[in-house]
């Protein structure tokens, strides 16, 4: 533990990728547990340890122009200090070209792109918040490549990785920041990735470790965020079970 | 629901469709043609089906009773 009024902003946090290392850091950490919704964040509060703080932030991050207020508000009302931000949330919707739409590239990179950064931003703002130590984007193992129907989705978390870059070269050596880029994972956004048997099928062989679940992603931001990764910032770290370099055909 | 039968041709990149067309004859029918169907039912009839509900419903008629019957329930 990091000192006792120390908090980890993990945005995000009602499902998925987001839920699982809310519940693990809650071991360790004070946390403030940001989502959309109050019964989930609820139920994601009763899931963590109780021994430690539990804040509940609820805000839609797609709401860019109240971000920054609602946050600073948060954390002066409450004397919270934020040494850490695990950015989980996030926007996810297949379309092909022909059918994608202006809200949903809107919508992509207001929750995946803007927000992180928007947040980044207060939470180093001196008067704010003087304790950020560590920053960790969950991005995609799609931020390197491409896929069909992904324009919207790795275009942001292209964005998002070049946010990352650009944030640790700007605020060290104060803060470092890296981003974590998951396979698919079975959670809530990809329900109907998983939902489809076929794909499913497809997805398994190109796998050479076999699916991946939420824990796994967990384990490379708990060392990410800790000082274990002091000389590392600015990095993309792929946990995909081997997916991306995989090209067997 | 004209609009069904035209957005389902521009989809389906042909002139027109008729209800007796089988999905999975038309020359443009892939996994793609089959995101961007559930995305412009989703978009203009508010009702949510899978790619498995596509296979099972055969054809554009049979699809389009689907679409109607959800968007009913709803």
């Amino acid at each position: 533990m990091d000192g006792n009024k120390e908090y980890i902003l993990i945005t995000g946090a009602t499902s998925g990728i987001g839920c699982s290392i809310a519940v693990n850091l809650s071991r360790s950490y004070n946390l403030i547990l940001h989502g959309r919704d109050e019964e989930k964040l609820e139920k994601t509060k009763a899931l963590c340890d109780q021994g430690k703080h539990l804040v509940l932030y609820r805000a839609d991050l797609a709401a860019s122009g109240e971000l920054e207020s609602s946050l600073a508000g948060l954390i002066t009302e409450q004397g919270l200090q934020i040494a850490h931000f695990v950015h989980c949330a996030g926007y996810m919707k297949m379309l092909p070209l022909k059918v994608l739409t202006l809200e949903t590239i809107q919508r992509s990179f207001a929750v995946n792109v803007i927000a992180a950064t928007l947040i980044v931003k207060v939470l180093t703002q001196r008067k704010v918040n003087n304790a950020l130590k560590s920053v960790v984007f969950i991005s995609s193992n799609i931020s390197n490549f491409g896929a069909k129907a992904f324009s919207a989705y790795a275009g942001s978390k292209a964005a998002l990785d070049a946010v990352m870059k650009c944030l640790a070269v700007e605020l060290a050596p104060k803060v470092r920041l890296n981003s974590v880029l998951p396979g698919a994972i079975p959670t809530e956004m990809t329900k109907d990735i998983f939902g489809n048997k076929e794909v499913v099928d497809r997805m398994l062989a190109d796998y050479p470790l076999g699916m991946g679940e939420a824990g796994d992603i967990f384990e490379m931001v708990n060392f990410l965020i800790s000082d274990k990764s002091r000389w590392i910032t600015g990095q993309q770290f792929v946990v995909d079970g081997g997916r991306s370099i995989n090209l067997s055909a | 629901m004209e609009k069904f039968e035209s957005g389902m041709a521009e989809l389906l990149e042909v002139d027109t469709v008729d209800a007796s067309d089988v999905l999975e004859g038309f020359e443009a029918w892939d996994s793609l043609t089959s995101l961007s169907i559930i995305a412009f039912i989703d978009e203009n009839y508010g009702v949510s089906v899978s790619a498995n509900d596509l296979v099972a419903a055969k054809t554009v008629g049979g699809l389009k009773d689907l679409v109607l019957t959800k968007a009913k329930k709803a």
